[in-house]
């Protein structure tokens, strides 16, 4: 019983995490049209500069905003040099994108060295409760709350505020949208940052969870998420949590029951999805 | 104009041909045999990116069942030709399986995911290489002895040369017929082509099929040239390596390909011995990037394909000129 309860809140967190960074492509794609396989090194760059705030400033709340705020800048750097330049040409977008991850994460090892960087949680954090026989980690119980907690809030911008229902016009059909006289490129802006915001916070607190960061977990964690998108479906924001927990949760059961075969099922996962339903679990767009 | 273009080749392999007989250096010679099978690998790139319009994140893994292939059958088996072209029967089969199936559950949808899929699979065959070990070796790789007739590097130099040579022709022949003129219509136009009646899905199956089939040979060449293969072959590294070379060379142009294919490596040799001098140049792949993020940006056609647009300027305006003295 301990074993299935430890997976499963193992699976939820990693979950979660695949989810922070899968919302902000999903997003992205799903208003823009724009594939950004920049991704995973923006997630990357959270990571280590989260990492490193905590080691310089030694408060982890301050770690987390300043990855937050790495995200955000670097999302609208992104947005305005890469993105707007090539817009409109898929196969250009798609590319340029690919280089600046290339870059990224290249740019992260000149900055931090190639080598891998250990990290660990607050004190706050650190340790674990034990309930019955059961031993639960604070961190992953921290990481499965923030991410509901930004699902929450993300989920009630998109239904309940003015700028969320632009977002979700623009999902829909974004010229008509730009007829009625909104500046789209400035919420095109905006959707973006707060999907490089969301990678970076879930780069930061990956570094703590997994122990150590390095600069190819970007790319790794990047197809994972692409794995999500593809399931839950492109443009879909629920659909993006739950493949994510579908994800991590299997792919945590997997791994201590197969574990040679963790990452094939996620593929399989995804194969069998492509087939049958290729917009995705819950995907409005083919 | 084309017959100018087809001397200039001939001259260019001719030139190949004789230089390991008259200027001797082993690097540059092993330089030049690697440039010529990442020229077929680029090329095979260039059928899906310059040719059909699809981009592929996972070009790699085709590479990587190639040279795997020809590892394990001169390892597990004997080094001998009847093994040999076993292999090579063996790597057409795998790499046209593999190709044909993410081919035909993706191609039916938007471009982002192929790109995405093929990013996703190529992980997939990494992770593969790395936790099979009883064949693979996992990350260390393994050694391997190859056949008498290709252990001469002159020999393995001109080898790679008639391949590079042979593929290219195939390629330029098959991107001009009409198979081949269909697959730049999608590229052009793809909801007018399909309107013409034409099945899109079929045509760029078919395209994936003949690009992947191609660098699985390239691989197969390439573990066949270091006679020794790990998992390095499936990185996103060697994508990525495609990815330049064709983009800096020329996407739509076979020969654009061949071109990058000899940039890049020199480059790469270049900037690996001037890491002895800074150590930033150990981090040679940001370079590579930023020079790939502006050339997309600024540069799409890249080297042949702005020299072509340069040359079809030149002849508009000077019949332009000549039609003006005409109507005077």
């Amino acid at each position: 019983m301990d074993v299935l309860i430890n997976l499963s809140l193992n699976g939820l967190a990693t979950g979660m995490l695949i989810f922070l960074l899968a919302a902000g492509l999903t997003l992205i794609f799903g208003l823009m049209d724009v594939l950004n396989f920049a991704h995973g090194g923006l997630f990357a760059w959270g990571a280590y500069s989260g990492t490193w705030i905590y080691a310089t400033t030694g408060s982890f709340l301050i770690a987390i905003a300043g990855a937050i705020l790495t995200g955000l800048i670097l999302g609208l750097l992104t947005e305005r040099w890469i993105i707007k330049p090539v817009y409109g040409n898929h196969v250009q977008q798609i590319l340029i994108t690919l280089g600046l991850m290339l870059v990224l994460s290249e740019l992260l090892k000149v900055v931090w060295g190639p080598n891998q960087i250990s990290a660990s949680p607050p004190s706050y954090l650190a340790g674990s409760w034990e309930l019955g026989n059961v031993i639960i980690i604070k961190y992953r119980v921290f990481i499965i709350a923030v991410g509901i907690l930004v699902f929450g809030l993300v989920q009630y911008i998109l239904k309940n505020t003015k700028i969320g229902l632009i977002v979700r016009a623009g999902v829909m059909d974004k010229e008509m949208v730009q007829a009625l006289g909104i500046n789209i490129q400035k919420v095109f802006m905006l959707v973006f940052m707060i999907g490089a915001g969301m990678a970076a916070l879930g780069g930061a607190m990956l570094g703590p969870y997994s122990g150590v960061i390095y600069a190819e977990m970007g790319l790794e964690f990047a197809i994972l998420a692409f794995i999500v998108v593809v399931i839950g479906g492109m443009g879909s924001f629920p659909g993006s949590i739950l493949a994510a927990i579908l994800v991590g949760v299997s792919g945590s059961f997997m791994a201590y029951y197969v574990p040679s075969l963790s990452l094939a099922v996620n593929m399989l996962l995804m194969a069998v999805v492509l087939i049958f339903r290729p917009q995705g679990l819950f995907g409005l767009k083919g | 104009m084309n017959n100018r273009m087809n001397i200039l080749y001939v001259i260019t392999a001719v030139f190949l041909l004789v230089l390991p007989f008259v200027y001797e250096s082993r690097t540059l010679l092993i330089l030049l045999t690697q440039v010529f099978i990442f020229a077929i690998f680029a090329m095979s790139y260039d059928i899906l990116l310059g040719y059909t319009g699809i981009v592929s994140f996972g070009h790699a893994m085709f590479f990587g069942i190639g040279a795997y292939t020809i590892g394990v059958f001169m390892k597990q088996f004997e080094p001998t030709i009847p093994y040999f072209l076993l292999a090579v029967l063996v790597t057409i089969v795998l790499t046209a399986i593999v190709s044909f199936v993410l081919g035909l559950l993706t191609l039916r949808l938007k471009s982002h995911f192929y790109a995405m899929l093929t990013l996703a699979f190529s992980g997939l065959f990494l992770v593969l290489a790395e936790k099979w070990r009883t064949v693979t070796y996992g990350n260390d790789g393994f050694t391997f002895r190859i056949p008498d007739l290709f252990k001469d590097r002159t020999d393995f130099y001109l080898i790679c040369l008639v391949t590079m040579i042979v593929v290219f022709a195939i390629l330029r022949r098959f991107t001009s017929s009409p198979l081949g003129r269909v697959l730049q219509a999608i590229r052009e136009n793809e909801q007018r082509t399909e309107s013409l009646g034409y099945s899109i899905l079929h045509y760029k199956v078919i395209a994936s099929v003949i690009s992947g089939v191609m660098a699985g040979l390239a691989g197969l060449l390439y573990s066949m040239s270091l006679r020794f293969v790990n998992t390095s072959v499936f990185t996103m590294d060697i994508t990525l390596d495609a990815l330049l070379m064709t983009i800096i060379g020329g996407v739509g142009t076979l020969v654009g390909a061949i071109i990058g294919a000899g940039l890049i490596e020199f480059a790469h040799h270049w900037l690996t011995e001037l890491a002895k001098v800074h150590w930033i140049f150990e981090r040679w792949i940001i370079f590579f990037g930023i020079i790939y993020i502006l050339a997309v940006m600024f540069f799409p056609m890249g080297i042949v394909g702005t020299l072509k647009k340069i040359k079809l300027n030149r002849t508009k305006k000077e019949e332009k000129k000549a039609e003006e003295k005409i109507a005077s």
